[in-house]
């Protein structure tokens, strides 16, 4: 079942455009068609890839790889590019300091100053919001689906420790949704 | 048709529509044409053609001169070039989607290189909430 949810945030991911320019977006999920319709309208270039696919997210003592080899793997992004949004929906739920970290510094250089990051966090961490699957249906609509199952390695920070934890990160505007999730804009810090 | 047994190692052109059941390694270049990998169809290769269907399973890019339909048994790994792509609930995707809708109208955006998202944080009614750091 598919549920509309609204977005207050989602607008000002479209407010100062370009026309010239296309549109790179990363969205660190998984591709559900109604993203893929909505940025079918504009000329964009849409990346995906769904770090959930590879949770739980772990890193064990002997493991050879180190950290950021393995998280620049996974997301296999590619050299000087450069994304206007960055989508990731839930995400930070499901990664710890060292992930997050890695994150942030490999995000970072894929971000320029005026890209934006859109993104959904557990307000409280103690209290797990439901497992989503999150679309855009419109600038200012998400379509919701419920996962079918929980998704291990369940790792929420909460707002404040998220800030220090993202510190290269600017947040902007933030909405506590109803169901106590955290809906927040991200910019690089200058 | 290539059928469920058949497996083709190299390129495969032409002027006709092609339907893949069976296994392709190499490339498919039908510019013109239209190009379906049905639910048996396992496709390693690139594909070019006018219109594109998959709902088998395809690695590799796929270049749509008009549209590339990806339905809810398809699963596709590798760069997407049409104006239009479709993906159906259900597909599995992993890549890039580069499209271009052209002259139809509609918006065509990206950032301006100047914006600010500072602002106080909102309730849903759009009231301040309190922030604690920490």
């Amino acid at each position: 079942m598919i549920e509309m949810q609204s977005s207050q945030l989602l607008p000002s991911l479209f407010e100062y455009v370009d026309e010239d320019r296309r549109l790179t977006v990363l969205h660190l999920g998984p591709a559900l068609p109604e993203t893929v319709e909505f940025f079918s309208r504009y000329r964009s270039k849409l990346y995906f890839c769904d770090l959930f696919a590879e949770l739980p997210l772990t890193l064990e003592e002997d493991d050879e790889v180190p950290l950021r080899e393995r998280l620049t793997a996974l997301l296999d992004l590619p050299t000087g590019m450069r994304f206007d949004l960055c989508l990731i929906w839930d995400l930070l739920n499901f990664l710890d300091a060292q992930w997050l970290a890695e994150l942030q510094d490999i995000l970072r250089s894929h971000l320029h100053p005026a890209s934006m990051v859109h993104g959904f966090a557990a307000h409280n961490p103690r209290i797990r919001p439901a497992d989503r699957l999150y679309a855009i249906r419109d600038d200012n609509q998400l379509a919701v689906r419920e996962r079918p199952a929980p998704l291990p390695g369940y790792v929420a920070h909460g707002q404040g420790s998220l800030k220090k934890l993202l510190s290269q990160f600017e947040f902007g505007r933030t909405v506590l949704l109803p169901d106590k999730r955290l809906e927040f804009l991200l910019s690089v810090k200058r | 048709m290539i059928g469920p047994s058949i497996v083709i190692k190299g390129t495969v052109s032409g002027d006709e529509d092609l339907l893949v059941h069976g296994r392709v390694e190499g490339s498919i270049d039908l510019g013109g044409q239209e190009v379906a990998v049905g639910q048996s169809g396992r496709v390693t290769a690139d594909i070019t053609a006018k219109v594109i269907k998959v709902d088998g399973e395809v690695t590799g890019d796929i270049t749509g001169n008009e549209k590339v339909v990806i339905s809810k048994s398809g699963n596709v790994r590798g760069n997407i070039v049409a104006p239009r792509v479709t993906l159906e609930d259900g597909a599995v995707f992993k890549g890039s989607i580069d499209m271009d809708p052209g002259d139809t109208g509609s918006a065509k955006v990206s950032l301006a290189s100047q914006r600010s998202i500072e602002g106080p944080a909102e309730d849903l009614a759009g009231k301040p909430l309190e922030q604690k750091s920490g």
